[in-house]
C-alpha cells in the first residue's frame, strides 16, 4: 500500500468518527441547553414571547430534524449563530482560533526549548544529580493541576514581582495588529511593530509556560529514554571508539535518532494542548477558544459550544493522522 | 557538549531578558481615554432586546432617549428632565402624552431624529416583545403629529409612564437601520452588534471577550465630551480588575469583592466611591409547591436567616437588611414596616405548627452571577440547619436557572433585582401581581387577588397620596405572607483612579457610567 | 509474564516479602516505596479525617473569616471562617473516593468491553472500537466538561463523566491482551470443550489481563484526580459545601491577591497526591510490565 493510499484510507475512516462526534456533541449540548428560547428571550420574557422564539428558531421541531438541519448546515460550512449575541459563530471562531493556536504554538516552543536540553542533560548525566532533578521536575509537571499552576504563576510574576502582565493578549494602549495570520506575534512582526511584538511576547509568556509544563515533563522523559536507548546502539559506540568528541556523538548522532519519538509525542500532545487551553485561558483571561467555550457554557450558548467541540476534535483527529503519516515517512519499516 | 549547552542557555537567557526588560513600568492611560474594567461582554447592543445593565452600559452613551434622569449636586436622581424632547404634556385623563422634540438632532448619516424616528424605535421595540417592552404594557400606539411632535396613546393611565421613557426601551434608533433587516428580524441581527444612535459616542470596535471601544461621535448635538475614547476591557475575575486598577492599567471598575476593599484603599492612587444603591438580593420561594405554599413555612425560613451576620461579615457592612420589598431611597419605602429578625425558637415553632417538626429537606438553586452568592448560599444552609431544614445547594449557569424558574421547577432560588425606573411599581407590581408570574417578575408565583387588585389600582392612579397608601398596604400584606425572603439592599462600590472626575452614580443605572460628562485630571 | 507473577506474588500464599516475589521487588525499589508511602499517607488521612481534622470542615465562623495561617488555623480560614486545614484533610476523602470509583467504573467497563471485543472479534470488535475512537477523538478534558455539564453539576456526575473518558484506555489495553490470549492453548482447549464465550471471557481472558490493567489503573488514578479537580474548579464538579480540593481552589482564586494561602495549600495537596500515584504507577510498571513503557509517562 502506498503512502497516499494509507492517508486516504485513514481519511475515509475519519468520516464515521466525525459523524459520531457531531451526534455526540449535538445530544450533549441539547441536554445542557435545556430550553435555548429562555436564553434568547432574556430575563423577563413572557410565555408568549418564548413560544414565538421557539417557532422562529425551529426549536419546536423534533430533535432528529434539528440534527439533520445541523448536519446540512455544517456541511455547507455554516456553524450557526450564537444565542448569546447573535453573531455568526464562524466569525467569532476566526478570532478565537488563532489566539488559541498562538498560545499552543508558543507552549510547544517552550516544550522543545526546555524539554530537549533537559532530556539530553538527564540522559548524559544518567543516574546523577541532574538526572534525578529532571525526574523530579517531570513528575511534578505531570502531577500539577494546570489551573493551580496558573494561579501560582500569577501570584509570583504579576502580583509580587510585577514583571509580567497577567491577562489578555496585548496591553490596552496597543491596537491589535493587522489580521494576516491572526497570530499577534507574527502579525506584529509583519507590521514591523517591535513594540507591539514585545508587548505580545510578554503577555504570552506566563500562559504559554503554564500550558506547556505537563508536556514539557513528558517530552523531557521521552528524550531522555530514547537518547539512552540510542547511546547504547552499536554505531554510537563505534563513533566513540573512533575518537569523535563527546558533544558530537551526543549532539549529532544520538540526538538525531531520539527526535522521532519526540516529534510523535509533540504531535499527540498538540491536540491535547488545545483541550488544556480551556483552563489556562480562563486563568489568564486569554481570549481564545477555551475561554470562549467556557463563556458560552455560562450562557448555554449551544451553537458556540458545538462549534468549538467540532473544531477541536477535528484538529485532534487530523493531528493524530499527521503524526501517523510523519511516522510512516521517517520509519519505512512501519507497515501501514 | 559544554559549549553547545552554554551557547544555547545564553541564547535563551538573552531572549528572555529582552522580553522582561521591556519597560516594566506601564504607560498610564492617556488623559482623554477612559479605560473601564468590567466583568463581562455585553450580550447584545440592541436597546429593544435587553434589560441587562451590562448592555445598557454601552447602549446609553450611544443612543438618546426623550427624557433622562436629572443630576442634582453631582448625584443622580430618579426624577426626569428633557433629553431629545424639548417639552411635553399629558392629557387630563392621563391617556395621551405629547412630546415636542428638540430640532437639529441628527444621526451619523444626517438622518434627523424626528417623530418618525421615535415612532420607528418604539414600534420596533413593541414588536420585538422582549424585556424592554414589558415596561410599556400600558402603551397602545404612537402617532406622528408633525416632524417634531409625537404622541403616545395609552390603553389605561399609567402613573410612571414618563419614567419608563428614560429606560433603554425608549432609546431612539436611526430609522434607516430598518434596511439592515434580514427577513422579518427587524434588524435584530445587525443591531445586536452595531449601534446607530444620536448620542455623544459611537461604537468603534468590539473584540469579543477582550474589549469594546467607544469613540466620541462627530456632529453630536450636545457639548463635546472630554473623553474622546472609552475602552471597556473585559476582565472576568474581580481580583484581576482590582490589580489592574492599582497598577493604572484601568481607570475605573466595578464589582470588587468587599474583602479586597481595605487593601485597595491603602493605595493612594485609588479612590473608592460608595453610594446608596437600590440593588436588592432576595430569595424566591416557590409558592406553588408544598411545603412552601404554607405561609408558616415561609415565615419560618424568614426567621431562620442570620441577617446581621450576613451583612456584617459576608457583606462587610456594605448593605442593609431590606425592610419590605420597596428599597430605601425609592418613594413608597416604608421605614416603619415589619422586618424579620433571626429567631430560631420562633422559626422552629412555626415549622412544628405547619407539621414539619421533624425537619424537612429543601433545595436552593443559584448561579455564579454574583460573586457573593456562594457564600450566601452556604450561610443559608447553615442557618436553616439550625431549625431542622436540610438545605441542598445546586449551582448552575444563569440561563439554566431561569429555565427552572420559568417552569416553576424549583424550591428556593437566589435572585437579584434592580429597578429600571424610579417607581415602586418595579418592586410591588412586578414582584406580586399574579399576572407577572414567572420570569417577568413575580418569580415566586405569589397569588393574592386582593393584592392584585390594589396593585393594579396603584399603577393607574394619578394621585400620589392614594398610590402611597395602596403600596403601603400591599407591603404590609406581602411582608406578613413572606413569599420571598427579603435579604438586603446593597451599597454600590465604584473604585476608580484618583484622576477620574465627574462620575455620577444613579441607583437606576447601576454598573453604568456617564462617560459624556466625566473627565480625567 | 503476568501469569508467573500471579503464581508467585499477588496470589501467593507464602509469607511476604519472599525474595523474587513482586512485593519484594517493589520494596527494593526506592520510588515504589516513596510513591506507595505518599499514597498510603493520603489514604490514612482520608480514613482518619474526623480524628485528624482540628475542626468541623463545614462549621461556619463568620467572625473569623479569611484569617492568615496561625497556630490555631495552620492553613488559615476561608471566606466563611471555616478551618482550611480541616477542609483539606477531609478533601483527601473526596479525592480518594473519586480515584477509586473512577478506576472501578472505567477499568471494569473498559476491561469488559475490550476483552470481549478482542476475544470475539468481528463486527462486535469493530463497533466497540469505533465507539472508543469517537470517545478518543475528543480531548479528554473537553469531553468530561461537556458530559458533566449535560448531566448537571454534581460530584457524582463529574465522576461518571471522568470515568467515561477513561474507558477507551482500558478497552484498548484489554483488547490487545485478549488478542494475544485468544490464541493461547488453554483458551483453545476451553473453547473446544464447549465453554461459552462469556464464561471464557470472565474466567480466563480477564484474569489474564488483570496485572497489566492494574498497572494502568494506578497510572490513571493521578490523571483522574487532576481531571476531577479541574471540573470542580470550573464549577462542574463537587458542590458546596463539599471540601473538594479543586472546588476550594476555585473559590480561593477570588482571594488569591490578599489571602494567598487559601488556594495554595489545597493545590499542594493535589500535587502531592498525584505525584504519589504517578511514582507508584511508574515503579509498578517497571517491575511488572515493561511493555507499557513505550506509552505515555
Amino acid at each position: 500500500m502506498s503512502l497516499m493510499e494509507f492517508v486516504f484510507r485513514r481519511l475515509a475512516a475519519m468520516i464515521p468518527v466525525v459523524i459520531g462526534v457531531t451526534l455526540c456533541m449535538f445530544l450533549i449540548s441539547h441536554a445542557i441547553a435545556g430550553d435555548p428560547a429562555i436564553m434568547i428571550a432574556g430575563p423577563r420574557a413572557s410565555a408568549e414571547t418564548l413560544e414565538t422564539i421557539r417557532r422562529t428558531h425551529g426549536l419546536d421541531q423534533p430533535l432528529y430534524k434539528q440534527y439533520f438541519r445541523y448536519l446540512s448546515d455544517i456541511s455547507r460550512g455554516y456553524l450557526g449563530e450564537s444565542i448569546r449575541n447573535r453573531r455568526p459563530v464562524l466569525q467569532d471562531l476566526k478570532v478565537f482560533f488563532p489566539a488559541t493556536l498562538e498560545l499552543t504554538l508558543a507552549s510547544m516552543l517552550f516544550c522543545l526549548l526546555l524539554g530537549l536540553p533537559l532530556g539530553v542533560l538527564a540522559a548524559v548525566r544518567r543516574n546523577r544529580l541532574a538526572d534525578h532533578l529532571t525526574r523530579l521536575f517531570s513528575v511534578i509537571g505531570v502531577s500539577t493541576p494546570v489551573f493551580w499552576l496558573g494561579l501560582m504563576l500569577l501570584l509570583l510574576f504579576y502580583r509580587h514581582l510585577d514583571i509580567l502582565p497577567g491577562s489578555g493578549r496585548i496591553s490596552v494602549q496597543f491596537a491589535a495588529p493587522s489580521a494576516v495570520t491572526g497570530l499577534y506575534l507574527v502579525d506584529a512582526l509583519l507590521d514591523g511593530d517591535l513594540g507591539l511584538f514585545r508587548d505580545a511576547a510578554r503577555h504570552i509568556l506566563l500562559p504559554a509556560f503554564c500550558l506547556s509544563y505537563v508536556y514539557l515533563a513528558i517530552i523531557t522523559r521521552i528524550v531522555r529514554s530514547s537518547l539512552i536507548d540510542s547511546l547504547e546502539q552499536d554505531y554510537i559506540v563505534t563513533a566513540r571508539a573512533n575518537g569523535l568528541p563527546e558533544w558530537r556523538v551526543v549532539g549529532l548522532h544520538a540526538f538525531k535518532n531520539s527526535l522521532i519519538p519526540t516529534i510523535t509525542i509533540v504531535g499527540l500532545s498538540f491536540g491535547e494542548l488545545l483541550g488544556g487551553a480551556i483552563l489556562t485561558e480562563t486563568i489568564f483571561n486569554w481570549p481564545g477558544m477555551g475561554k470562549y467555550v467556557v463563556d458560552s457554557a455560562n450562557y448555554l450558548d449551544y451553537p458556540a459550544i458545538m462549534a468549538v467541540a467540532l473544531v477541536s476534535s477535528l484538529a485532534y483527529v487530523l493531528l493524530n493522522l499527521l503524526v501517523d503519516v510523519f511516522y510512516a515517512l521517517v520509519n519505512p519499516q512501519i507497515r501501514y | 557538549m559544554k559549549t553547545l549547552k552554554r551557547r544555547f542557555v545564553g541564547a535563551v537567557l538573552l531572549a528572555l531578558g529582552a522580553v522582561f526588560a521591556a519597560g516594566a513600568a506601564w504607560a498610564a492611560t492617556p488623559k482623554d481615554v477612559l479605560v473601564v474594567g468590567v466583568s463581562s461582554d455585553p450580550s447584545t447592543l440592541d436597546p429593544a432586546v435587553t434589560i441587562d445593565n451590562f448592555d445598557m452600559r454601552e447602549i446609553f452613551p450611544v443612543y438618546d432617549r426623550l427624557v433622562q434622569y436629572k443630576v442634582v449636586n453631582g448625584l443622580g436622581t430618579t426624577a426626569v428632565e428633557p433629553m431629545a424632547a424639548e417639552s411635553w404634556f399629558a392629557s387630563q385623563d392621563g391617556l395621551t402624552w405629547t412630546f415636542k422634540l428638540k430640532p437639529g438632532i441628527t444621526f451619523s448619516d444626517q438622518t434627523p431624529l424626528d417623530a418618525d424616528a421615535v415612532k420607528y424605535s418604539i414600534d420596533r421595540m413593541m414588536a420585538i416583545k422582549m424585556g424592554p417592552a414589558g415596561n410599556f404594557d400600558s402603551l397602545d400606539s404612537v402617532t406622528v403629529i408633525d416632524p417634531l411632535t409625537v404622541r403616545f396613546n395609552l390603553k389605561h393611565p399609567f402613573a410612571p409612564f414618563l419614567q419608563v421613557l428614560a429606560t433603554n426601551g425608549g432609546s431612539i434608533v436611526n430609522p434607516k437601520t430598518a434596511k439592515k433587516a434580514k427577513g422579518d428580524d427587524l434588524a435584530q441581527g445587525w443591531l445586536a452588534q452595531n449601534m446607530d444612535g444620536s448620542g455623544p459616542y459611537r461604537l468603534k470596535e468590539w473584540l469579543l471577550g477582550e474589549r469594546l471601544v467607544l469613540e466620541a461621535r462627530p456632529g453630536y448635538w450636545g457639548p463635546a465630551p472630554a473623553l474622546k475614547q472609552i475602552i471597556i476591557r473585559i476582565m472576568r475575575e474581580p481580583s484581576d480588575r482590582r490589580l489592574a486598577l492599582e497598577k493604572g492599567d484601568i481607570d475605573i471598575t466595578e464589582s470588587i469583592l468587599v474583602d479586597q476593599l481595605p487593601q485597595l484603599e491603602k493605595n493612594p492612587a485609588v479612590r473608592i466611591g460608595r453610594y446608596d444603591g437600590q440593588f436588592v438580593e432576595y430569595v424566591y420561594l416557590n409558592n406553588t409547591r408544598a411545603p412552601l405554599n404554607d405561609k408558616r413555612v415561609r415565615q419560618a425560613l424568614s426567621y431562620a436567616v442570620d441577617y446581621r451576620g450576613l451583612i456584617d461579615h459576608v457583606l462587610q457592612g456594605y448593605g442593609a437588611q431590606m425592610r419590605g420589598p420597596v428599597p430605601s431611597g425609592m418613594w413608597g419605602h416604608n421605614p416603619k414596616a415589619f422586618q424579620y429578625k433571626r429567631d430560631v425558637a420562633k422559626a422552629k415553632e412555626l415549622l412544628k405548627e405547619a407539621g414539619y417538626g421533624n425537619g424537612l429537606t429543601l433545595t436552593l438553586i443559584y448561579s455564579e452571577r454574583r460573586a457573593t452568592w456562594e457564600q450566601i448560599a452556604t450561610l443559608l444552609q447553615s442557618n436553616f440547619a439550625e431549625i431542622g431544614v436540610d438545605l441542598k445547594l445546586e449551582m448552575m449557569a444563569n440561563p439554566a436557572l431561569r429555565d427552572r424558574v420559568a417552569n416553576k421547577n424549583y424550591e428556593l432560588c437566589l435572585g437579584a433585582w434592580s429597578p429600571d425606573f424610579g417607581d415602586p411599581y418595579m418592586f410591588a407590581n412586578l414582584w406580586f401581581d399574579s399576572q407577572y408570574g414567572g420570569m417577568p417578575g413575580n418569580r415566586s408565583y405569589y397569588s393574592n387577588p386582593e393584592v392584585d387588585q390594589k396593585l393594579r389600582r396603584a399603577a393607574e392612579a394619578g394621585d400620589a397620596d392614594e398610590r402611597l397608601k395602596l403600596y403601603t398596604e400591599v407591603q404590609d400584606t406581602v411582608i406578613e405572607e413572606a413569599p420571598y425572603i427579603y435579604l438586603y439592599q446593597l451599597k454600590a462600590i465604584v473604585p476608580m483612579r484618583k484622576e477620574v472626575e465627574g462620575f455620577v452614580f444613579n441607583p437606576l443605572l447601576e454598573s453604568m457610567y456617564n462617560f459624556a460628562t466625566m473627565r480625567k485630571r | 509474564m503476568p501469569w508467573s507473577i500471579r503464581k508467585s506474588g499477588i496470589d501467593g500464599r507464602k509469607a511476604w516479602p519472599v525474595p523474587g516475589s513482586a512485593l519484594w521487588l517493589l520494596l527494593r525499589n526506592p520510588s515504589a516505596v516513596a510513591g506507595g508511602g505518599i499514597v498510603l499517607f493520603m489514604a490514612l488521612m482520608a480514613v482518619l479525617a474526623p480524628w485528624l481534622a482540628p475542626y468541623d470542615p463545614n462549621a461556619l465562623n463568620l467572625a473569623a473569616r479569611l484569617q492568615a495561617p496561625s497556630l490555631a488555623h495552620w492553613f488559615g480560614t476561608d471566606e466563611m471562617g471555616r478551618d482550611l486545614l480541616s477542609r483539606v484533610v477531609f478533601g483527601a476523602r473526596v479525592s480518594l473516593v473519586i480515584g477509586l470509583v473512577v478506576i472501578i467504573l472505567a477499568g471494569g467497563l473498559g476491561t469488559l468491553a475490550g476483552a470481549s471485543a478482542g476475544y470475539l472479534g468481528g463486527r462486535f470488535d469493530n463497533v466497540v472500537m469505533r465507539v472508543m475512537d469517537v470517545i478518543l477523538s475528543f480531548p479528554s478534558l473537553v469531553l468530561a466538561m461537556a458530559l458533566a455539564a449535560a448531566l448537571g453539576p454534581s460530584l457524582k456526575n463529574a465522576i461518571l463523566a471522568v470515568a467515561f473518558t477513561q474507558v477507551p484506555k482500558f478497552a484498548r489495553l484489554a483488547r490487545g491482551e485478549a488478542l494475544n490470549i485468544r490464541e493461547r492453548l488453554f483458551i483453545k482447549a476451553a473453547r473446544v470443550s464447549g465453554f461459552s464465550a462469556p464464561w471464557i471471557i470472565t474466567r480466563h481472558v480477564i484474569p489474564n489481563c488483570l496485572a497489566t490493567i492494574m498497572v494502568l489503573a494506578t497510572l490513571t488514578v493521578g490523571e483522574t484526580i487532576l481531571v476531577a479537580a479541574s471540573l470542580s474548579f470550573i464549577g462542574l464538579g463537587a458542590q458546596p459545601p463539599t471540601p473538594e480540593w479543586g472546588a476550594i481552589i476555585s473559590v480561593g482564586r477570588k482571594f488569591l491577591l490578599d489571602q494567598w494561602w487559601y488556594p495554595t495549600f489545597p493545590g499542594l495537596f493535589i500535587v502531592l497526591t498525584v505525584v504519589g500515584y504517578n511514582i507508584l504507577g511508574d515503579a509498578l510498571r517497571d517491575v511488572f510490565d515493561p511493555r507499557l513503557r513505550g506509552g505515555r509517562l
